[in-house]
């Protein structure tokens, strides 16, 4: 096999093609937003239902003609988006994941400032954390908010009743007023059943309890301080705790084998934002009725929501923005969760009658309207940084490995720590 | 003499000759063209945009800052490099190996000249090849796996508990190698077996007639006739190997391929560094590395290659 260096010919020559493809992406924002309001293109990721959401818009403006494309995951869709970005042919309208949009925030010039577009007057409108996460550094909202997670836990009924346990929703909620109550609970029910309480203790403890509480990996002022913030250091410790209490089914979230034991009952438990009631639904049809939702341990917090952002180079960012500021108006919002059951982001229809009286049949006619929209009211905001994604990984597997048997707890939490600093450099 | 001269001057021009001549040394040249434009536009440029990027602290969507040779030096002293490295090789050997041995031997069987319905058998050996990766993984995540798998179940019978395949080092690259063994063999049989079917039958019947047995036809006959091939296959795995990249991904649904990355491989590494956290000039200078190593290894091949050679009887 022969290898020839390549002549400075062809080195200038890859420099320049460089150079040229890098020019996108600055520039000074136009007064007049693109295109002629007729179409616009639209990524979002699968899973979410915006096709329900377009089909709606067709249904009032009829003329404008929307090509949805679901690129595939939340990951995927932000992936394709940076590839787009520094491509420079983007679509003119983009659904951003709340953990994907940080690294976006930081950079604004890729994105209209949508206050330009109107944004300002309507950012009252939503809760005011959720919206300070797509405020950028400059003053400039790259995103408008389209959900929200809100928390609580998903349980089932009959087996819990095997295990002699409360049934009725507000009494198991009253079981676990914290996180330590809760696996003090866990340890009753495997000892009545020999079976498994929760799914996993990563993300069913950990991504729970880490998000309820003032301050995550960083500090308000954007400072890395997940080795020094009492509340990671806790939810760290009690998922520990919730793995030596030997609770765990540990089950992966989103694999195979925590799809299957979701079905077979392998765990009578899973901590459930409000869009993974979906994939319960959808992994497990046949236990339809069988499940039931309560409150969270610790009380209020959030986990995952999504936002809409319209790309600096659009072609028709008109059209966009039209689309965002209709279908995420308040009114909206309610409207696509009796739907499809996002949680809205604006907080003036967490007391309309439809909402409160939103029932999951599913889920035991869970009042899921009332009991989502509670989780949020006394959530304390925490500032989510570029590396607020990684960080949460390395922690994530720092736990798996512990519950797999494969780590030493004793030396999780540091290893931890020196996980998180190969990968992010501080 | 006037007649020749006359005839000279009533040739058709020098000039012409000249350019016809010109065209027929640019044809071949022409004719290969496209190859090599279309290499080097999506060869050559990539390749060296990514010596290129390998120098930056590079922010796809933001700012790309110089830094030199600083990616590798960080490169070198990162454990998740060398545990990406480690878990490749030990991905590669557990799959190359016995999928070369075993095409051998049933390239051997479906050579045989008395075997019936041997179009049907040696069609079958492309069933695993042009099914999908992606559902070749789906059901073999189900099969290993450690609650509801076919195997633990199986092993269940003989009394040996569930093991915990995508969990270990051991099992995740065991579950691996099983699956690109499985997809590939039936490729590489193909391959041997076509080279088998160059060799004349009737130096089979000599040997027989011989007293030769089947092991000493095929250690004898097969073997040396397929040299070249055999080369061929392992330089081709070798490279395929080091760029395992769908199987791992496919099968534990995450670029760190497990808790502790046990078995995470190269490229895994170098998409989950550069399309996953955005640092593109590291992972470009991943990209580097892992291509400094194919060269390595092919050439270390080559020359393995062509110094053995198998016994002549």
């Amino acid at each position: 096999m022969k290898f020839r260096i390549a002549t400075p010919a062809a080195l200038l020559a890859a420099i320049a093609l460089t150079a040229t493809a890098c020019g996108g992406g600055s520039g000074s924002t136009p007064s007049q937003p693109s295109g002629d309001g007729k179409s616009f293109e639209f990524w979002s990721f699968s899973g979410i239902n915006q096709k329900a959401s377009v089909d709606e818009y067709h249904k009032v403006n009829p003329n404008v003609q929307v090509k949805l494309t679901e690129v595939g995951g939340s990951t995927e869709t932000a992936q394709a988006l940076t590839t787009a970005l520094a491509g420079g042919k983007v679509p003119d309208l983009v659904l951003i994941q709340g953990d994907d949009l940080p690294k976006f925030v930081q950079q604004p010039q890729n994105f209209y400032d949508l206050r330009q577009l109107g944004a300002d007057k309507m950012k009252g409108d939503y809760l005011d954390w959720v919206m300070s996460q797509s405020t950028a550094k400059d003053g400039s909202i790259i995103g408008i908010p389209t959900d929200v997670g809100g928390m609580a836990i998903a349980y089932r009924t009959d087996l819990f009743k095997e295990a002699g346990l409360p049934t009725d929703r507000e009494e198991v909620g009253k079981l676990w007023p914290t996180w330590d109550a809760f696996i003090e609970t866990g340890k009753k029910y495997v000892e009545k059943t020999g079976k498994a309480f929760i799914d996993n203790a990563e993300t069913s403890v950990f991504y729970q309890a880490v998000n309820q509480g003032p301050q995550k990996y960083y500090d308000p002022q954007g400072n890395v301080v997940y080795s020094t913030s009492p509340q990671v250091k806790t939810a760290f410790d009690l998922s520990l705790k919730a793995v030596a209490a030997g609770i765990s089914a540990k089950q992966t979230s989103f694999t195979e084998g925590w799809s299957a034991g979701m079905g077979k009952g392998q765990f009578a438990v899973i901590s459930a934002p409000s869009w993974l009631l979906g994939q319960i639904r959808r992994n497990a049809p046949d236990t339809k009725g069988k499940w039931d939702i309560a409150k969270i341990p610790g009380g209020a917090g959030n986990w995952g929501g999504s936002y809409l952002a319209i790309p600096k180079g659009a072609k028709n960012a008109k059209a966009a923005w039209d689309y965002i500021s209709k279908m995420q108006s308040p009114q909206s919002q309610l409207t696509h969760f009796l739907d499809s059951g996002s949680l809205p982001t604006t907080p003036s229809v967490y007391q309309d009658p439809k909402l409160i009286a939103k029932k999951d049949e599913f889920f035991s006619d869970a009042p899921i309207g009332k009991i989502y929209t509670e989780s949020l009211l006394g959530l304390k905001p925490f500032y989510i940084g570029p590396d607020s994604a990684a960080i949460g990984q390395e922690f994530l597997n720092a736990i798996t490995s512990v519950e797999q048997g494969k780590g030493d707890p004793a030396k999780a939490w540091d290893s931890a720590l020196t996980n998180i600093k190969t990968a992010i450099g501080k | 003499m006037t007649a020749t001269l006359d005839r000279v001057a009533d040739a058709p021009p020098i000039t012409t000759r000249v350019h016809q001549s010109v065209g027929e040394r640019i044809a071949p040249y022409a004719y290969i063209a496209p190859f090599f434009l279309i290499f080097a536009v999506f060869g050559l440029v990539p390749l060296l945009f990514t010596f290129y990027v390998a120098l930056f602290d590079w922010n796809p969507i933001g700012e790309h800052v110089f830094v030199g040779f600083d990616n590798f030096t960080r490169l070198f002293g990162d454990p998740r490099f060398s545990n990406a490295l480690w878990n490749t090789l030990s991905i590669w050997l557990l799959s190359t190996l016995p999928q070369l041995v075993l095409a051998l031997g049933v390239a051997h069987l479906l050579n045989h000249a008395r075997l019936r319905l041997a179009v049907f058998f040696r069609m079958s050996m492309l069933v695993p090849y042009i099914t999908s990766v992606a559902a070749t993984a789906i059901v073999f995540a189900q099969m290993f796996d450690r609650d509801y798998g076919l195997l633990n179940w199986l092993l269940g019978f003989a009394g040996i508990g569930p093991i915990d395949f995508k969990q270990s080092v051991w099992g995740s690259h065991l579950m691996i190698a099983v699956m690109v063994t499985w997809r590939w063999f039936g490729y590489t049989t193909l391959l041997y077996l076509a080279s088998l079917q160059a060799i004349p039958r009737a130096i089979y019947e000599a040997a027989a007639v011989d007293g030769a047995g089947g092991w000493k036809q095929f250690r004898h006959i097969s073997l040396p006739s397929l040299r070249p091939v055999i080369v061929f296959t392992i330089v081709t795995s070798t490279i395929g190997g080091l760029q395992i990249f769908t199987e791992p991904l496919l099968m534990s649904r995450s670029t760190t391929c497990g808790a502790i990355r046990q078995c995470q491989t190269l490229t895994l590494f170098l998409y989950e560094q550069a399309f996953g956290q955005f640092q593109f000039g590291y992972g470009a200078a991943i990209g580097v590395a892992l291509f400094v190593l194919i060269i390595l290894f092919a050439a270390l091949n080559y020359v393995l290659s062509t110094r053995i050679r198998p016994g002549k009887s």
